[in-house]
């Protein structure tokens, strides 16, 4: 088994939270914080901290507006974030490919 | 032992990809410009007098005709808006779940307008504009309920109000309660109004409520 793709494997991405939070916007041009808190069933503080790991690497973006006079945050995934989540699944599926029998 | 773990990852970001994916798009304003629609289709139906069976038959399908063209045209312009692809995979998905009910309504209609002359009077009036009603809006119920699938959840509770209250009133008319009040052609129009009209109208202005509330942690 090379192991080569498992080192590869984006570390920012590679975790739970993160990953879930990738996978929900990688299907969705934007997506509310409750959206996700919701769906992923975190905690408002964990998600932020996940968010915040996400932004600082450039992955997801942030924006703050308002609707009917209550404050909405919406996160999307940044081009470097698409990029990054591609990769991560390329990486995995190639795991996958070489775990399969050759052939003969 | 890795590849086993790399394919649990996949299928997990496959099912979190697709819970992502649930159709939302101008759902608010669908329902409420249905609901307005059918509001004043059963408005104009009663003070217009449409009474006979065929002509209920052909009006509230033309009507239904306009709702769906209106809630594609709506459903568009906000992907326009967005600058999203409007075919996208989850309206694809949520057409598809809609689309069997719908037909199978739209035929039945047709069938029994075709058939209607061939019918005893009562017969024509009962099935046309007490039973039609019900079975159309059992229908719808059950088209919603399809498409809450890939819609947020709402909508499956929705489909399944439908469904019920079109049960009951079908018990009430069947064993002949309040039978001086589901008379036809009143109750079609009337039943038609308050589901695709009022409800909708309803389910709409929650919709505007209650859709990307304010959500700071």
């Amino acid at each position: 088994m090379n192991l080569e793709p498992l080192l590869r494997l984006d570390r920012v991405i590679h975790e739970k939270g993160r990953m879930g939070i990738m996978s929900m916007l990688a299907a969705s041009a934007d997506l509310s914080f409750t959206e996700l808190r919701d769906a992923l069933e975190m905690t408002d503080g964990n998600l932020t901290t996940h968010i915040r790991t996400l932004q600082e690497a450039g992955y997801v973006s942030v924006t703050k507006s308002f609707q009917n006079h209550r404050r909405l945050t919406t996160c999307s995934l940044t081009r470097a974030g698409r990029r990054a989540f591609a990769n991560y699944i390329n990486l995995l599926e190639e795991v996958v490919r070489q775990s399969k029998p050759k052939p003969p | 032992m890795e590849s086993n773990w790399a394919a649990e990852h996949l299928q997990a970001i496959r099912t979190l990809m697709e819970r992502s994916a649930l159709y939302r798009r101008a759902l608010a304003p669908v329902m409420t410009a249905n609901g307005v629609l059918g509001a004043l289709a059963a408005a104009i139906g009663l003070m217009a007098r449409v009474e006979a069976p065929r002509a209920f038959l052909g009006y509230w399908m033309a009507v239904a005709l306009a709702a769906v063209a209106g809630s594609f045209l709506l459903a568009r312009r906000q992907a326009l808006k967005d600058a999203e692809p409007f075919w996208s995979p989850p309206t694809r998905r949520v057409a598809q779940a809609l689309a069997p009910s719908l037909f199978f309504g739209f035929v039945l209609g047709l069938l029994l307008a075709a058939l209607e002359p061939a019918l005893r009077p009562g017969a024509g009036a009962a099935l046309g504009l007490f039973w039609l009603p019900l079975v159309w809006i059992a229908l719808y119920g059950c088209a919603l309920h399809a498409a809450g699938f890939f819609m947020p959840r709402g909508m499956k509770i929705f489909g399944w109000a439908l469904v019920l209250a079109s049960s009951l009133l079908g018990a009430i008319g069947a064993f002949g309660f309040l039978e001086e009040w589901i008379r036809p052609p009143l109750f079609g129009h009337s039943l038609m109004g308050l589901v695709f009209g009022l409800a909708h109208l309803a389910y709409g202005i929650y919709l505007y409520f209650t859709e990307r509330r304010g959500n700071e942690p």
